[in-house]
C-alpha cells in the first residue's frame, strides 16, 4: 500500500480540503488542521531526533512554517499531512546541517512518503499518543509521570498520595488499555 | 523466594528500560525471563498468560517515552492562534527548558527575550509600549512636580485710583465770591482789546494799558486776583479780552485796572480785582467757590479712570489735579488740568471725570455752579 494512500485513508480528503480552504481564507481555522495532524507530525519527528525537547522544537517549527506558507499550499489530492511531513523532513535536514552533522546515510528516511513501513509506524505512534489522551485521568497521570517525566513509582505514589502498589496497578492498567485500543485499531 | 505480581514484574522491566534506555525488541523478553526466574508470582495478580505477552506492554512503554510534555500541545496551539490572528510572537523555543536557556543567555529581562515563565510567548511590542508609556508618565509627573515647585505667582499691578474732591480755595477773604472784576483809569473810551493779565492770589499792581510812569522805581507784575493756576489766552498786549477796540485805553472806570468799573480788575461789569463778569475777584462771573454759605458739590456717580497702558508698563503713578466747574445741573465742565502727571494719565482722568455726575453745590438752598479741585491719584499697589 502506498504510504500517501495510507495517510489519505486516515482522514476524509474532502473534509480536509474544505478545512484547508477555510484556513487559507481565515488563518484562525488553522487550529483544526493542527489538531488533526499534531500527533502525526510529532511522531514523525520524535523517531528522528535524540530527545523530546528537540522533537518539540522541530514540531513547533513545522507548524509555524506551515501556517506562514499555508496560502501557497495547492490542493492536488495529497493529504495535508504529507505536506507537513515534507516540511518536517526539510526542517530536520536544515537542523542537522546547522549543527554540523551529516545527513544520515539513509537519507530516504527523511522523505515522508519514501518508506511505507515508516509511515505505518508513524501512524501507529500517532494513534498511541492520541489514545493516551483518552485514558482515564488517574491512568493518564501515571503514564505522564512515569514515561514523560520518568519519575519512580515511589515518587508518583507520594505525589498522588497512594500506595506504590496502587500506582503500579494503574501503570499496568494504562498499558493494558492502550494495547487493547491499538489492537482494535489494527483490526 | 518472594511473591511478585505482574505489576511488579512489569514495573521492574519498565524501570530497567528507563534506566538503560533500552528499546530493542529483545529487551522485553529478557526482562520477562529474568523476572520469571528469580521471583514467584502473586497468586491474586493476573498472570502473564491471562494478560498476554508482557513484551507488548514494554514496547508500548518504550514508545510512550517519546510522548510530548503535557502542556506542549496546547501551548503550541496557543502560539499558532496568536500568529494566525496577525500578532507576532517571539521566536524561540516553546518549552520550559528553552525558557531556562533563554534566561541563562540573557540574565537581564529573560522573559523579554524569550518566553514568560508561564510559558506564554512574550509580545515585545507590548513591552516596549509599556516602557514608553511609563517613561512618559514619569516625565509628566516629574515635570509637574518641578513646575509646581518653581512656580512663583505673578502679581499683576492693580491700578488703584483715589479721587479727592477739594474745594477750590477762596482767593479773597471770607466774602462770598462770584468772580469777575473791572477797573479803569477814567478814560473817555472803553478799554482796548488785549490779553488778560496773569492771575494771582494777591494783587500788587492792577493791570494798566497806558502807563503814566514808564520807569517805576519798584516794578511789579500787573495781576488780577483769580486762581493762580488759571491760564488765560495770551496776546501781546494787556487789555480786555472782551473788547473790540484797538485804540489803547484803560477804560472809563476808576481805581486802576482795565474796564468800566472800579476795583483793579479786568473787563467785568461788577467791579473788583478779578477778571470777567462778576465782582469781588475771581473769574468769569456766576461761579462760586465752596465755603462761606456755598456747599461743596458731592460726586454721586464717579467711575474710576483707567490706567493707561503706558503708565502700567512703566509702573508710573502719581496724582492729576484738575480744576473743574460743577454746574448747577451737577455736570462737570471747564475741566482744566492744573497739575499734570503725563503718560496718558491726564487724558484718562479727564475722560473719566467728564462722565461724572454731582449733587451740585448750593447757596441759600439753590444749586449754583461751584469751582473746585478734583485730584485723581493713580496708584499701582
Amino acid at each position: 500500500m502506498n504510504a500517501v494512500a495510507n495517510l489519505a485513508n486516515l482522514t476524509s480528503l474532502d473534509d480536509e480540503r474544505l478545512l484547508i480552504q477555510a484556513a487559507q481564507s481565515d488563518p484562525s481555522r488553522f487550529a483544526e488542521l493542527y489538531e488533526s495532524n499534531f500527533n502525526r507530525v510529532y511522531a514523525f519527528v520524535a523517531r528522528r531526533v535524540k530527545d523530546r525537547e528537540e522533537a518539540q522544537d522541530v514540531t513547533a517549527d513545522v507548524f509555524h512554517q506551515a501556517l506562514r506558507n499555508l496560502s501557497r499550499f495547492q490542493w492536488r489530492g495529497v493529504p495535508f499531512a504529507a505536506w507537513l511531513l515534507r516540511i518536517a523532513a526539510n526542517a530536520l535536514a536544515d537542523r542537522w546541517q546547522r549543527a554540523g552533522r551529516e545527513v544520515p546515510a539513509d537519507s530516504a528516511e527523511l522523505e515522508a512518503e519514501s518508506s511505507p513501513a515508516d509511515v505505518v509506524e508513524i501512524e501507529r505512534r500517532a494513534m498511541l499518543f492520541q489514545l493516551v489522551d483518552r485514558l482515564p485521568a488517574d491512568q493518564r497521570l501515571v503514564v505522564v509521570r512515569r514515561f514523560v517525566e520518568q519519575k519512580s513509582i515511589r515518587e508518583i505514589a507520594q505525589e498522588l498520595g497512594r500506595s506504590e502498589g496502587a500506582v503500579k496497578q494503574l501503570q499496568f492498567r494504562a498499558l493494558e488499555t492502550l494495547r487493547e485500543q491499538v489492537r482494535k485499531s489494527d483490526e | 523466594m518472594s511473591n511478585i505480581s505482574v505489576y511488579d514484574e512489569l514495573d521492574q522491566a519498565i524501570e530497567q528500560m528507563l534506566q538503560h534506555q533500552l528499546a530493542s525488541p529483545s529487551f522485553p523478553q529478557k526482562a520477562q525471563n529474568g523476572a520469571g526466574e528469580q521471583k514467584q508470582r502473586d497468586p491474586e495478580a493476573p498472570s502473564l498468560a491471562d494478560e498476554g505477552n508482557i513484551g507488548e506492554l514494554i514496547e508500548l512503554a518504550a514508545d510512550l517515552r517519546d510522548l510530548p510534555r503535557a502542556n506542549f500541545r496546547s501551548r503550541l496551539k496557543l502560539e499558532l492562534e496568536w500568529e494566525a490572528a496577525g500578532r507576532r510572537i517571539s521566536a524561540g523555543d516553546t518549552d520550559q527548558q528553552a525558557v531556562r536557556g533563554a534566561a541563562t543567555s540573557g540574565e537581564i529581562l529573560p522573559s523579554l527575550f524569550g518566553k514568560s515563565w508561564a510559558g506564554y510567548p512574550v509580545r515585545r511590542r507590548n513591552f516596549a509600549l509599556s516602557v514608553a508609556l511609563h517613561a512618559v508618565m514619569a516625565f509628566l509627573v516629574g515635570a509637574t512636580f518641578l513646575m509646581v515647585k518653581s512656580y512663583v505667582p505673578r502679581v499683576e499691578p492693580q491700578p488703584n485710583v483715589t479721587i479727592r474732591l477739594e474745594p477750590y480755595p477762596v482767593p479773597i477773604g471770607a466774602h462770598p465770591s462770584s468772580g469777575g472784576g473791572s477797573g479803569g483809569a477814567a478814560e473817555p473810551i472803553r478799554a482796548s482789546k488785549g490779553m488778560a493779565p496773569p492771575a494771582a492770589q494777591e494783587q500788587l499792581t492792577p493791570p494798566i494799558i497806558l502807563r503814566n510812569n514808564a520807569q517805576p522805581r519798584l516794578a511789579a507784575t500787573a495781576t488780577v486776583i483769580a486762581p493762580p493756576d488759571l491760564s488765560f489766552p495770551r496776546t501781546r498786549e494787556i487789555g480786555d479780552p472782551l473788547s473790540a477796540l484797538a485804540a489803547p485805553s484803560n477804560g472809563p472806570g476808576v481805581g486802576g485796572g482795565i474796564g468800566g468799573r472800579a476795583g483793579g480788575g479786568v473787563g467785568g461789569d461788577g467791579g473788583g480785582p478779578g477778571r470777567g463778569p462778576g465782582s469781588k475777584g475771581g473769574c468769569c462771573g456766576g461761579i462760586y467757590s465752596a465755603g462761606d454759605g456755598v456747599s461743596i458739590p458731592r460726586a454721586i456717580y464717579s467711575p474710576e479712570p483707567e490706567f493707561s497702558e503706558e503708565a502700567r508698563r512703566s509702573k508710573y503713578q502719581g496724582e492729576v489735579t484738575m480744576l473743574a466747574t460743577i454746574g448747577a445741573d451737577g455736570r462737570p465742565r471747564d475741566l482744566l488740568v492744573v497739575r499734570s502727571l503725563g503718560m496718558g494719565l491726564d487724558e484718562k482722568a479727564l475722560e473719566a471725570v467728564r462722565t461724572w455726575r454731582f449733587e451740585p453745590g448750593k447757596k441759600d438752598g439753590r444749586p449754583v455752579a461751584v469751582q473746585m479741585n478734583i485730584i485723581v491719584s493713580f496708584h499701582l499697589f
